[in-house]
């Protein structure tokens, strides 16, 4: 035994034809609501985030001139001219940041496999 | 833009999904019009309560408004939208909150229609049912789903689906015992 028709029969004969009017102007509402709900959403994040800006451009802007002067500076002070440009791409706190990063890769994707 | 009622009465359910995937509000809701049977009367089997149906159907709605654009083939958005309104319901079921949502001030949720006694019979011996049992037989009688696409629908295995069905629909047979025997003097 599995489906027994007689049951199917009165599934087919129970089902009914609803007004559609009052339902499709309910969807319908929700779909505006949610539609005013996410500008509203958007609006706010968009002042949360000028304002962010606002506040936080500054001491961003400090912060980035700091590194910018920070990551050229060379690690070790090589007297001989051409050996300091040999070692110039090796040879500052740039390379060495990334050099160190590369590494951390390395050493998670062997980790992790 | 805005097309005309009768364009869009006329025009076939693929070429609405797509002027709805575009934004057309005018579109959808004559989607909404043509599925709203099929969505409504599957919930109402599914709840207890035609309150929770209709609040439930028109959330199935809103979802799929809001990620039509994800769905790939437009010609398969029937069984689309019944997988959306089925996995409403299991996470209804899971939440267990039956009410929610459900906004008492909306003229959608307030309106239910009278059910005919055969109607409201059958959701008295499927509310006897476990909720399990209930969403295997509605799956299986109503929307005549083979048992393999009921277990890939709901995700219970196989087994447990065919003996939910069994069990089911044994106590159907007795709950609705009137009608049936009815309908074998009939025959």
């Amino acid at each position: 035994m599995s489906i027994d028709p007689r049951i199917q029969a009165l599934f087919a004969q129970a089902e009914q034809v609803f007004d559609r009017d009052a339902f499709l102007h309910g969807v319908m509402r929700r779909i505006d609501r949610e539609r005013q709900r996410s500008l509203l959403v958007g609006a706010a994040l968009s002042i949360v985030m000028i304002a962010g800006l606002g506040l936080l451009a500054p001491p961003v802007i400090t912060a980035l001139e700091m590194a910018t002067n920070l990551l050229p500076v060379s690690l070790v002070d090589i007297e001989t001219r051409w050996l300091q440009l040999l070692l110039a791409p090796i040879n500052s706190v740039a390379a060495a940041i990334a050099i160190g990063a590369l590494a951390i890769v390395k050493f998670f994707r062997r980790i992790l496999g | 833009m805005r097309y005309s009622t009768d364009f869009l009465g006329k025009s076939p359910e693929s070429v609405l999904i797509g002027l709805a995937r575009t934004g057309s509000r005018d579109a959808f809701a004559e989607i909404v019009s043509r599925r709203q049977n099929r969505v409504r009367n599957l919930m109402r089997r599914c709840c207890r309560d035609p309150a929770l149906a209709d609040d439930l159907s028109q959330q199935v709605f809103l979802q799929a408004w809001q990620s039509l654009r994800q769905l790939e083939d437009p010609n398969r958005f029937a069984a689309w939208l019944k997988r959306l309104a089925i996995n409403l319901w299991l996470q209804h079921k899971r939440r267990n909150d039956p009410l929610r949502d459900a906004d008492p001030h909306d003229p959608g949720d307030a309106v239910i229609e009278e059910q005919p006694a055969i109607a409201l019979d059958l959701d008295r011996a499927l509310a006897t049912l476990a909720d399990d049992v209930r969403l295997c037989i509605v799956l299986g009688y109503y929307e005549r789903m083979t048992h393999a696409e009921i277990a890939a629908f709901t995700g219970l295995p196989l087994g447990t689906v065919k003996s939910h069905i069994r069990r089911g629909t044994k106590k159907l047979q007795q709950e609705l015992a009137a009608y049936l025997d009815t309908d074998e003097e009939s025959t």
